[in-house]
């Protein structure tokens, strides 16, 4: 049967293979916004703490009531969809690594506060690196060069709060959340909403 | 004097992977750990009719596999690549490289 076939036709279902693997990797998730949310959590939290009343509370219940909302939305926009994207391997190990830096950092926040260990430039240093870990690795398998521009910034904010003072470790940590979260998180949204509009194109 | 080369084997195309919409299925599920049978559709614009008939060839190849189950009392339809799915999609994707290597040489 492979006499007959011409090129044209074997490199027609070649296209047809790489294209089919292509849209079945595409998806139409969104989480751009979960990095905003996050940072927007952080900030919160770090002005309760701050300035607010009863500050030993305020990681611990931004942090719960945050969790809660997000997987409360995330419900919600699965509800929404008729059509469920499937999973792939690839998804999976993206949510993995976040997954499983989410658990590590609400295990540390727990164990110090209960400890009463808390101390602000190790648990910034602690929860920058983890940062820095989880925008790498996302970073590394998705070959995505701006991500790991976030892990860099994540890690230069974990020397500074190994090395500077007080007032550095805390502007560090401010200005990274604003950036990698809350910038990276609206860039992540736009580029969504372009992939969305593409695909409905 | 001309010495006469000898014709490498072509390899024969898989004529089960070989169908446009079958090739097309293998494709996308390759790519995914499991998908519905309406996300299928959407996929390669097919009709519920054709993309069944299509669904079931490759399930008796035993390429795919499929699994009937109700979620919020509707029904799904999963479907899933098998490991001799993706073999003889792998086999098919390097005897078509095998095959248009050989329409270039020509």
């Amino acid at each position: 049967m492979t006499e007959p076939l011409k090129s044209q036709e074997l490199q027609d279902r070649f296209s047809l293979i790489e294209n089919m693997i292509a849209e079945g990797r595409r998806t139409t998730e969104s989480w751009g916004w979960t990095f905003v949310f996050w940072g927007v959590a952080y900030l919160v939290a770090m002005a309760w703490s701050s300035w607010g009343p009863k500050a030993f509370l305020a990681w611990p219940v931004t942090m719960i009531a945050a969790t809660l909302l997000m997987c409360a939305m995330i419900a919600a926009q699965r509800r929404r969809k008729t059509e469920k994207q499937p999973d792939t391997t690839l998804g999976r190990a993206i949510f993995s690594v976040w997954v499983a830096t989410g658990m590590a950092m609400w295990l540390l926040l727990l164990f110090l506060s209960m400890s009463g260990r808390f101390d602000w430039h190790v648990f910034i240093a602690v929860v920058s690196a983890l940062l820095g870990l989880a925008n790498a690795a996302s970073s590394l398998i998705l070959k995505w060069n701006i991500q790991f521009g976030c892990a860099v910034f994540w890690w230069a904010a974990m020397a500074a709060a190994c090395f500077g003072s007080d007032r550095i470790a805390v502007a560090a940590l401010v200005v990274t959340i604003f950036v990698c979260q809350i910038v990276f998180g609206v860039y992540c949204m736009v580029l969504e909403a372009r992939e969305r509009e593409a695909t409905h194109a | 004097m001309s010495v006469k080369l000898p014709m490498p084997d072509l390899p024969e195309l898989n004529p089960v992977v070989h169908g446009k919409l079958r090739l097309a299925l293998l494709s996308l599920l390759v790519g995914v750990e499991e998908a519905e049978f309406t996300w299928l559709r959407a996929k390669t614009g097919s009709t519920d009719g054709n993309l069944g008939a299509q669904l079931l060839k490759l399930e008796e190849a035993g390429y795919v596999t499929v699994e009937k189950k109700f979620v919020n009392r509707k029904p799904q339809t999963i479907y899933r690549i098998t490991e001799a799915g993706r073999h003889s999609l792998a086999e098919y994707v390097r005897a078509i490289k095998q095959l248009l290597g050989s329409a270039m040489d020509a």
